[in-house]
């Protein structure tokens, strides 16, 4: 990424497609030759210090190195700082289950278990450093816990030998990865966020210019929600690395929050105007002839002069002027236009115009904070940088504990079977077992994993055989055995840049080492390696065969889990608290998305359905906050202005509609529906046909356009909720006409 | 100054508490250079940090055993 270094072709003769190669080469190849090179340096520099410190076991410091590499993000001291802190809190543990347990291996073997249950479930729950630091509190254990237990003697000095050997590895692989030809995320960050802005606005063009398609907008969104995770997860890791993103760090998330209330907004607004295209009858296409001439006015706002759309900070705070003043002005010219059009409107029709309308200005109020925002990063000190809601993606916890269970069991089952047997070579088979199930917590599909895996370490085996008895015994020296690792290390790294192959180089880059390299202390022994070989393949195979009985996290049932909690959030939203709610519902809902589409890469249909409830439950329940605000607002400021009977519709709505989601099932739909054209009818008899201030008006006629768009959520046809509708044939009533209103 | 210390019986060499004390000092450091703007000034920041870092724990390496 910023090696932008392209070796240029030798001779000019050869002409411009070896150019194009070597161009092609340079920006797809080299980043990843780079990072093999790195790893590779950071693996031996690891495996020279430690045989020059003379630990027991340098290859735990080469081994270390290949288990905290990662190629996607630049990988940063302070990253290692929390795997260093895991790995002490394993160390700790580990003299506490020894001090504990050393006397009856049964409950040593069943607390380390839970141990490494609780990393695994704690890695799988955070996703950020955190996780990192659980990862390496496991391994930890596993690695040293079991060889200290079986030699309560030198516990203490073994887990220090071993404590120095993790730590080594972890402060190479950061050291290099910082020093060496650093690959910075902050340029990615850059072109991610202006890549964002430019889509987005094309979007709002594309949507408001009527020329986009629903396939278009919901594949759009779906890539949206895997852009806000990954914006904020970049964002997380550049703070660290970059002090320019760090003093942008606040703008960066409010950015992101303010993204995706307009990303909602956006997305209700289409949705109103395709079920008022698709109603098709002659109310409904005048409400739309008289809103659509505000659509077309947004796009100019957001070109330039020179007619390109906006791309650059400097460019959008132009913009943010132009949308600041179209915002000032478009009430009242809404407001001119519906007085117009009054006399031809239906009072139906009317309503679909106010909430239309209502729906165009906060997409503009929310636009002009984004913009704004953006506008915002070209400076290095910003009042904008005030922003104090922190986005924490964390997986579901029913998942994670799945995840920590299915680990625990899996250490059980082996450990049970190591001690009824008295299998020589079990406390390999356990430790690696355990050492594994750590390292593949926070992958989405360990079962696909774990399998590649395998097949790795058989290809390790067989090279490991050949390098301890037939190499490393004519080797000389460090330098001699560093060169005759180099080759088979960088091909295993070079593996795991590949997306085919990164299980199969995981395996060996992990697995190779503990095999091959020798301890400062080199025992030849073909039987003893054909043992380890064994109980290691052993290990993985029951691994394997583990994360595939136990629940994996692709199963269906995942999914339906996932799907439960995403419509939750709307219970969430009539129920919590209102102070930062919108944010909240709006990440959470985003996360759970992601999740999903994190466990059904391979089955659209799916993650099609869970798609469908995200933007249901997106809908309603952001429109149920807005008006939980608003009534919030009546409540304090004056209360009178809504009768009894309207609080007591709209309680009812707070009820059902939680209750559908809860339980999507016909007779709920329909009391949703109910109480909501019961709570529309309330509120327009509260509006009355007689005169009212006019920041009443507008608070009451606000209140009545987000229950109307509850409505015409509820009665989508493409919505989730449809087939229930149509099961059950439950039409909507006949709304009843409540006052007329005339402006 | 003692190079090791007594820490719950077992004996930790001053110098590994020196380097958490200059882990300390350089995020300090860092933090404040960061507010002054210095690391626009660096050809390699994470060079510059891992240096200073280096500096600060020599120099206390130093006064425990000099």
């Amino acid at each position: 990424m910023s090696s932008p270094a392209t070796p240029a072709p030798q001779s000019p003769s050869i002409g411009q497609q070896l150019r194009e190669a070597a161009i092609d080469w340079g920006q797809n190849e080299f980043p990843n030759w780079i990072y093999v090179f790195k790893m590779v340096l950071a693996g031996l520099l690891a495996l020279g210090i430690g045989y020059a410190l003379d630990l027991d076991s340098p290859r735990s410091a080469l081994i270390t190195v290949f288990i905290v590499m990662q190629p996607q993000s630049g990988m940063i001291l302070s990253k290692s700082f929390y795997r260093v802190v895991g790995t002490l809190v394993g160390s700790v543990a580990i003299v506490v289950l020894v001090g504990l347990f050393a006397q009856t291996p049964e409950l040593f073997l069943l607390a380390s278990a839970a141990w490494i249950g609780l990393c695994t479930y704690g890695s799988a729950h955070n996703r950020n450093f955190r996780s990192y630091g659980f990862v390496l509190s496991g391994y930890t254990v596993a690695l040293i816990g079991l060889p200290a237990a079986l030699h309560p003697d030198v516990t203490f000095n073994a887990i220090m030998n071993r404590g120095t050997a993790i730590t080594l590895g972890i402060l190479c692989a950061g050291v290099v990865s910082a020093l060496v030809l650093p690959q910075a995320s902050a340029p990615g960050l850059v072109r991610s966020v202006r890549g964002r802005f430019t889509s987005f606005v094309d979007l709002i063009s594309g949507t408001l210019g009527g020329s986009s398609d629903r396939e278009q907008l919901e594949a759009a969104n779906a890539r949206f929600v895997g852009e806000i995770i990954g914006l904020e997860a970049l964002r997380s890791t550049a703070i660290f690395e970059d002090p320019e993103i760090r003093l942008r760090s606040g703008r960066l998330t409010r950015m992101n929050s303010e993204f995706m209330a307009l990303s909602t907004r956006m997305h209700a607004l289409h949705q109103l105007m395709n079920r008022l295209h698709a109603a098709n009858t002659p109310a409904t296409q005048l409400a739309i002839d008289t809103i659509s001439p505000y659509f077309r006015e947004v796009q100019p706002l957001l070109t330039r002069d020179s007619g390109e759309p906006v791309m650059t900070a400097a460019d959008a705070a132009d913009a943010a002027l132009k949308l600041d003043r179209y915002k000032r002005d478009l009430p009242r010219r809404v407001r001119a236009t519906r007085s117009a059009q009054a006399a031809a409107l239906s009072d139906e029709a009317l309503l679909d115009f106010d909430t239309a309308a209502e729906l165009l200005y906060r997409v503009i109020d929310e636009l002009h904070a984004y913009t704004l925002t953006y506008a915002s990063l070209v400076q290095r000190h910003h009042e904008r940088e005030q922003w104090d809601h922190r986005y924490a993606p964390k997986t579901s916890r029913v998942i994670a504990a799945v995840a920590g269970a299915r680990a625990a069991i899996t250490l059980i089952a082996l450990s049970t079977f190591w001690i009824l047997s008295g299998w020589p070579s079990g406390d390999v088979a356990t430790l690696n077992a355990a050492a594994f199930c750590a390292i593949t917590s926070a992958s989405p599909d360990p079962a696909r994993a774990t399998r590649a895996v395998t097949i790795g370490v058989a290809g390790a085996a067989v090279l490991g055989y050949l390098y301890t008895f037939h190499i490393l015994p004519h080797l000389d020296g460090f330098w001699m055995l560093a060169a005759a690792l180099a080759p088979v290390l960088m091909l295993a790294v070079l593996m795991t840049t590949k997306p085919k192959l990164a299980g199969y180089g995981l395996g060996i880059c992990i697995f190779f080492p503990f095999l091959a390299v020798p301890d400062n202390l080199i025992t030849l022994n073909a039987a003893g390696y054909l043992n380890e070989v064994v109980a290691l393949m052993v290990s993985l195979i029951v691994t394997t065969i583990a994360f595939m009985l136990l629940l994996p996290p692709t199963t269906n049932w995942t999914v339906r889990h996932l799907e439960k909690r995403l419509r939750k959030q709307v219970v969430e939203a009539c129920y919590g608290k209102l102070a930062h709610l919108a944010l909240q519902f709006e990440s959470g809902t985003r996360d759970l998305m992601h999740q999903i589409t994190m466990v059904t890469s391979s089955r659209p249909a799916l993650r099609k359905s869970a798609l469908g409830w995200m933007f249901a439950t997106l809908e309603i329940g952001h429109a149920i906050i807005e008006l939980r605000t608003e009534l919030d607002g009546i409540r304090n400021d004056n209360p009178g202005l809504l009768p009894a009977a309207a609080y007591q519709a709209l309680n009812r709505l707070r009820q059902t509609v939680p209750a559908l989601f809860e339980q999507p099932r016909p007779d709920t739909l329909a009391d949703a529906l109910q109480a909501n054209d019961v709570a529309i009818a309330a509120v327009q008899q509260a509006i009355g046909p007689h005169y009212r201030e006019r920041s009443e008006r507008h608070r009451l006629q606000r209140s009545l356009s987000y229950l109307h768009f509850i409505r015409t959520a509820l009665l989508d046809t493409r919505s989730p909720l449809h087939p229930l509708r149509t099961a059950a044939n439950v039409n909507p009533a006949p709304r009843a006409h409540g006052a007329t209103d005339a402006a | 100054m003692p190079r090791e210390i007594s820490f719950f019986d077992a004996y930790v060499p001053t110098l590994l508490l020196a380097i958490l004390v200059a882990g300390a000092i350089a995020l300090l450091a860092d933090r404040l250079l960061v507010r002054l703007g210095w690391y626009a000034l660096v050809w390699h920041p994470a060079l510059f940090r891992i240096s200073l870092f280096a500096c600060i724990a020599a120099w206390l390496g130093l006064a425990i055993y000099a």
